[in-house]
């Protein structure tokens, strides 16, 4: 077996872990209810009846999961996600992840822009005149397409701010 | 004979100018998405909607619908030239489709897929134009409880039908009701789930989720496997075309088989990708050269194309009589009905003639187009998938943040967008299905409404959900589909001993 090829997460690991997840996320949700009556009043169920009940399922079908999970999974070897994978994964999220990033702080165009740029330049291995004309083209285009043509604003910051297109 | 009448005033409203271009337009963007991996038929048309809350019902929905059509034929193109589903309802299309095109039929297989899924639309089309008065007529009788039985027999059936562990089937059910409740509740104004943050009242659009779960999930399972485009050369010949529209016919036994499975699999919620397998296993069964299918047989896609595409249309059915989606993107259209003012269900039909008969009217005209289009266009798309992924994935990024930011305006949703696509990477490789919780966030409100009603109107008991002769039989199909699971394990563990003996012997 390569290196590349070892398993960093089993999937019995990462079933357990998603079950308990689940399962928090059903009592966030049974914690939520109950700040509101989970009974009846005498016009019917009160706000917290329904959520109280949801989240009192999610908890109970997260426990049939985790059980079901020692059952099927426990000791197959099975892998969730082996270390090249992960990378290929990890390569691809990050940027996104930045991407949102700078939306928030410094716009959607912006941000689209010096996305497109990284990734061509990181990994498709352009030089960057190439790189930087297709970004800067892809966000004039978008530009045109959102701002002009379809009328909707999308989050500005500040460098459009400094261009006065605001 | 009515429908028929309404039929006809339907190709008056849909036949315009405006909304032919919509249709050709649709039809484009729709192949568009179905080609790029990452964005499929349901989020695409999530991205699509928030441009349409300033046109008439009827043009955004002709609109939807046409891209829903492309997204479809899209999806097929990829699997037959590059053996990468463009959607997870074509992933049945790749086993022979591609191979057939590798042995240098790339042109029939793509007539063929194109020329049968036109088919198994049409057919679905046909059932809705023939069923809808009915259901419709039949569905004017339900009252609060009778909507919350059918709302648990959906949901039901993906427990008892889907394929996928119940739990998990359960949880993901679930966890759609609780993101639906996040927020202002539509009887009481208590603000509910939203733990004091002020981005929450608003509650969690589905539209968001769904971007986030199909969307970037996708993409990042499509990263996982290492994309690697390495197509096959297509360039239709119309001779070539004509010759397979010739032999068409010839397969008329599948084509019917198919259409039949992909209809029931529609208007039951489960959805084109359960339908296209189905009947691909089907037909490898009761087919006289079996032996050929995977290498090429043109029946191997013929029968899941028409079946995915029979199922993709007559999932409108439920969405538009009843108010409850036959799949993941009927679900979205459902939630942009909901956004344009237009309540889904029964009366859509007596209170909105143009709108139902003019949508219906235009899935003909739609499907019509899109075959013609697809195959002028295959060329062009193919070429569009040449593009290096550093350049178009971060495109479909972009797209998938502007989806999800005009939605609200909210940068919170961005957030809300990632959080989604990790859920949806870790469910889809964990085989948490992942249309109930998209279904369960647009019909949370509606459910817990009927509800309410129901319990309202029998002062708190459960028995109104067994008062009368229709609503005891929704609820007792649903209850039965709901333990489908636990008899047949319990049915399994009776049998083994049985089944184990003979091997011991040997």
């Amino acid at each position: 077996m390569k290196a590349d090829d070892r398993v960093v997460l089993s999937r019995f690991t990462l079933e357990v872990v998603t079950a308990l997840v689940t399962l928090a996320a059903g009592a966030v949700v049974m914690g939520g209810a109950v700040e509101y009556a989970i009974g009846w009043d005498e016009t019917g169920p009160q706000p917290g009846y329904f959520p109280f009940r949801v989240g009192l399922v999610i908890a109970l079908a997260s426990l049939g999961v985790l059980a079901q999970a020692f059952v099927t999974h426990r000791g197959t070897g099975e892998a969730f996600v082996s270390r090249e994978r992960l990378r290929r994964v990890a390569a691809f999220l990050l940027p996104v992840v930045g991407f949102v990033f700078c939306v928030v702080f410094l716009g959607l165009y912006v941000a689209t822009a010096l996305y497109l740029f990284a990734v061509m330049l990181g990994q498709g291995g352009y030089r960057w005149p190439f790189a930087a004309v297709v970004s800067l083209g892809v966000t004039g285009f978008f530009f045109v397409l959102f701002e002009w043509w379809f009328k909707v604003p999308l989050v500005k910051g500040p460098a459009e701010a400094l261009l006065g297109i605001h | 004979m009515e429908n028929i009448s309404s039929l006809m005033h339907g190709f008056g409203v849909a036949l315009t100018t405006y909304h032919v271009a919509l249709m050709m337009a649709g039809v484009l963007l729709g192949i568009l998405v179905g080609v790029l991996p990452g964005l499929g038929a349901p989020n695409g048309v999530t991205l699509l909607l928030p441009l349409t809350f300033s046109m008439e019902p009827v043009s955004a929905i002709i609109l939807l619908t046409s891209m829903y059509w492309g997204a479809l034929f899209g999806g097929s193109t990829t699997s037959i030239l590059f053996n990468i589903p463009g959607e997870p309802s074509s992933v049945a299309t790749t086993f022979d489709g591609h191979p057939m095109a590798k042995n240098g039929q790339a042109t029939e297989a793509l007539t063929y897929a194109f020329l049968s899924a036109g088919t198994g639309a049409l057919v679905g089309v046909a059932v809705i134009t023939a069923l809808s008065g009915w259901v419709a007529q039949f569905a004017l009788k339900f009252s609060p409880p009778e909507y919350f039985a059918v709302y648990f027999l959906a949901f039901a059936s993906f427990v008892g039908l889907g394929g996928a562990s119940p739990f998990k089937t359960v949880v993901s059910i679930m966890l759609g009701f609780a993101f639906a409740a996040v927020g202002m509740d539509t009887v009481s104004g208590s603000l509910r789930l939203t733990y004091g943050l002020n981005e929450l009242i608003g509650g969690i659009s589905f539209l968001v989720a769904v971007i986030g779960l199909f969307g970037i999930g996708e993409l990042l399972l499509t990263m996982e496997e290492g994309l690697k485009f390495d197509g096959v050369r297509a360039r239709v010949s119309p001779r070539k075309v004509f010759e397979t529209c010739l032999d068409m016919p010839r397969h008329w036994v599948a084509l019917l088989r198919s259409s039949a499975i992909g209809v029931w699999m529609g208007i039951t919620p489960g959805g084109p990708t359960a339908a296209s397998f189905m009947s691909y296993g089907l037909a490898r069964r009761f087919s006289r050269n079996r032996a050929s299918f995977g290498r090429g047989e043109p029946e191997g896609v013929v029968s899941p194309e028409t079946a995915d595409h029979a199922a993709g249309s007559s999932a409108i059915l439920p969405m538009l009589a009843l108010g409850i989606p036959g799949s993941a993107t009927a679900a979205v259209m459902m939630g942009g009905l909901m956004i344009w003012g237009l309540a889904p269900g029964p009366m859509l039909f007596v209170e909105q003639k143009d709108f139902v008969w003019g949508l219906i009217a235009s899935m003909y005209l739609g499907n019509v187009v899109a075959v013609v289009l697809v195959l002028a266009t295959v060329p062009l798309f193919a070429a569009i998938l040449r593009i290096p992924f550093a350049i178009i994935g971060p495109v479909i990024i972009v797209v998938c943040a502007i989806g999800a930011y005009t939605v609200a305006n909210s940068t919170f949703d961005l957030w809300l967008m990632l959080v989604f696509g990790i859920v949806g990477y870790v469910f889809k490789k964990l085989d948490y299905p992942i249309a109930p919780l998209v279904l369960a966030m647009v019909l949370g409100d509606k459910a817990e409404d009927a509800f309410r009603q129901s319990l309202i109107m029998s002062r708190g008991s459960l028995s109104v959900f067994w008062s009368n002769g229709l609503v005891a039989t929704i609820t007792a199909l649903a209850i039965v589909l709901l333990l489908w699971p636990a008899g047949s394990a319990l049915i399994q563990r009776a049998r083994p001993q049985r089944v184990r003996a003979p091997e011991a012997v040997v």
